[in-house]
């Protein structure tokens, strides 16, 4: 049986995907500005929703996931999946963000953010604490020799046979940076439907505003958890299983997950606007 | 006004100690089960020619079951209140009726992944089966119920614009990815590698060599339950329900200020404050236990 070696750093660009993932953006962009005009709420959220879907994924290359080996120990980060962690800490802020949706966009998408970057912050400090205090392990990266923030060295921090373990400060900053940009697009995302359902869904559905509010409420939060979901495993897929945060090689793949994100983004943003939009 | 700050604290503190409630529980359950990572081991040990009694029913990570079960526990608790069944037995019904599928989904998990050891030796335990899935599906009702209870007060009592069951979703998958993170390593490092030294990671010659052997008799997933309670359980526990009460109690109570900027600003110095927590825990562990080798240039 041949194996092949995991790739550990950064992966060359696709060109001829990159160019299709962008033309399949703005041909879905230049439609949904002849269908409605440029200037239009309707133009505007589908703008906003593929910028916040960009953001989502660029935001779980900061996540430090360790996965299984991680939880033997054998590898830094958190012992859980890529997706599924930045998934919980930016839904997390999702809910902050839609409490906040009545004091306007940008309170409720920083408000957002601030939610999933507290997630991370708390689930960060349990990772080291357990560590700490319930295995007697210190943090020490794989990746690097020297803490990129605090400059402390790594190497004579790593125990025999192992890659690493715990959560080096950068990877504690890390996580607390992915889980603010996941929040800040989770929410962005949700923000920018939520106009668009409460503008159009009475006409549509023949009710009044009140009336139409928790259908659009759920509509939003529904297609908003949605395309965090895409754009999470987008960005899993990228960095395929383990990373330390924004100082593992595997870092400088974001740009390809970018346009991924873009292109898939753009797809699942017209499709939940067209729901209400037709 | 005052009157409804206090009431606001009171249901965040409530909200916050339920989620306490289903962060251990939902750890512990995970445990028994072998949900979390440690799961790669469990089924790694018969390829090795390790064949032991721990209970696996890892076919999905704990974040997207929990979303699910605690997902449907709403949902269906919902369902229940637009029949106007009191809202005590419609939570209690939904959540009893998604611990029944997670039962079968305990169930047919294990019985997937152990079959599929069959040519490495690995008996499917019949016994396991009986006493470990009604473990799993106890723990599962603690953590499910309190959890959708929480979700049932952010949105009657809190009021929260996300229907219950999107809320059932949304700190589901927290939950799972909350006491994942935190539970884990304890499980996987601490308990199937208690052999291994302490203070140190598992080294990677050492994969699969898991404890199976108990003070008495064959380790089965019981075991690794009641140890998983005296750490990973509750840390997982603390740090779900610092999530949720931390969450709603500055949104609660600093919201009104500043136009909604006062619980982003309380929020950001939360941030730091436990930054610095974990700053403190991290020095502390390298001056305690010291490097485990000479630092690289160092005389020799």
């Amino acid at each position: 049986m041949t194996v092949t070696p995991k790739p550990t750093g950064g992966v060359g660009m696709d060109p001829v995907a990159n160019a299709l993932s962008i033309i399949l953006m703005i041909a879905i962009i230049g439609a949904a500005w002849i269908l409605f005009g440029w200037n239009t709420l309707v133009f505007k959220a589908l703008v906003a929703v593929i910028l916040g879907g960009a953001l989502v994924g660029f935001g779980v290359h900061f996540v430090p996931v360790g996965g299984a080996p991680a939880a033997m120990g054998q590898a830094p980060g958190i012992a859980t999946g890529v997706a599924m962690l930045a998934a919980g800490a930016g839904l997390a802020g999702l809910f902050g963000g839609a409490f906040a949706v009545p004091l306007g966009l940008l309170t409720s998408v920083v408000a957002g953010g601030i939610g999933g970057a507290l997630m991370m912050a708390i689930t960060c400090l349990f990772v080291t604490l357990i560590y700490t205090y319930g295995m007697g392990i210190p943090s020490a990266s794989g990746k690097v020799k020297v803490d990129p923030i605090t400059g402390d060295t790594q190497a004579e921090y790593k125990s025999q046979g192992t890659e690493g373990h715990g959560l080096p400060f950068s990877s504690f900053a890390g996580g607390v940076i992915g889980g603010f940009l996941g929040g800040f697009g989770g929410t962005l995302i949700y923000y920018a439907l939520l106009q668009v359902y409460e503008a159009k869904l009475p006409t549509l559905l023949s009710a009044s505003a009140s009336a139409v509010a928790p259908v659009a409420v759920s509509l939003a939060g529904i297609f908003a958890i949605g395309m965090f979901l895409v754009n999470a495993v987008l960005a899993a897929y990228n960095i395929t299983g383990t990373t330390e945060g924004f100082h593992d090689p595997k870092f400088a793949r974001f740009p390809r997950a970018i346009f991924a994100s873009l292109a898939a983004s753009a797809v699942c943003g017209i499709v939940a606007i067209l729901v209400a939009a037709l | 006004m005052v009157e409804n700050i206090v009431i606001g604290i009171g249901l965040t503190a409530f909200a916050g100690a339920l989620a306490s409630v289903a962060g251990a529980a939902e750890d512990v359950e995970s445990d028994i089960g072998s949900q979390g990572d440690p799961n790669s081991q469990v089924q790694l040990a018969p390829q090795m020619g390790y064949i032991h009694r721990i209970f696996n029913k890892a076919v999905s990570g704990e974040p997207p079951a929990y979303g699910l079960w605690v997902a449907l526990g709403a949902g269906l608790a919902a369902a229940f209140l637009q029949v106007n069944i009191n809202p005590i037995l419609a939570l209690a019904l939904g959540c009893a009726i998604a611990t029944l599928v997670q039962g079968i989904y305990a169930t047919t998990a294990y019985l997937g992944r152990i079959a599929s050891l069959a040519k490495f030796g690995q008996p499917v335990y019949i016994d396991i089966l009986k006493s470990m899935t009604t473990v799993t599906m106890a723990h599962a009702f603690i953590a499910i119920f309190t959890a959708v209870t929480m979700c049932y007060l952010m949105n009657a009592a809190l009021g929260h614009p996300f229907p219950l069951a999107l809320l059932g979703l949304v700190w589901g998958i927290a939950l799972g990815a909350a006491g994942s993170a935190t539970g884990n390593p304890f499980y996987g490092k601490e308990r199937q590698y208690q052999n291994q030294k302490f203070g140190a990671g598992v080294p990677v010659a050492a994969s699969g060599n898991i404890v199976r052997y108990a003070e008495a008799g064959e380790r089965n997933s019981l075991d690794n339950g009641w140890f998983t309670a005296k750490l990973g359980g509750p840390a997982s526990g603390v740090c779900f329900g610092l999530i949720v009460f931390l969450e709603l109690w500055r949104t609660v109570l600093f919201e009104s200020f500043w136009a909604g900027w006062g619980a982003i600003f309380v929020g950001l110095i939360l941030i730091l404050i436990f930054t610095f927590i974990d700053r403190y825990a991290e020095v502390w562990a390298r001056e305690t236990f010291g490097p485990y080798a000479k630092p690289e240039g160092a005389a020799k």
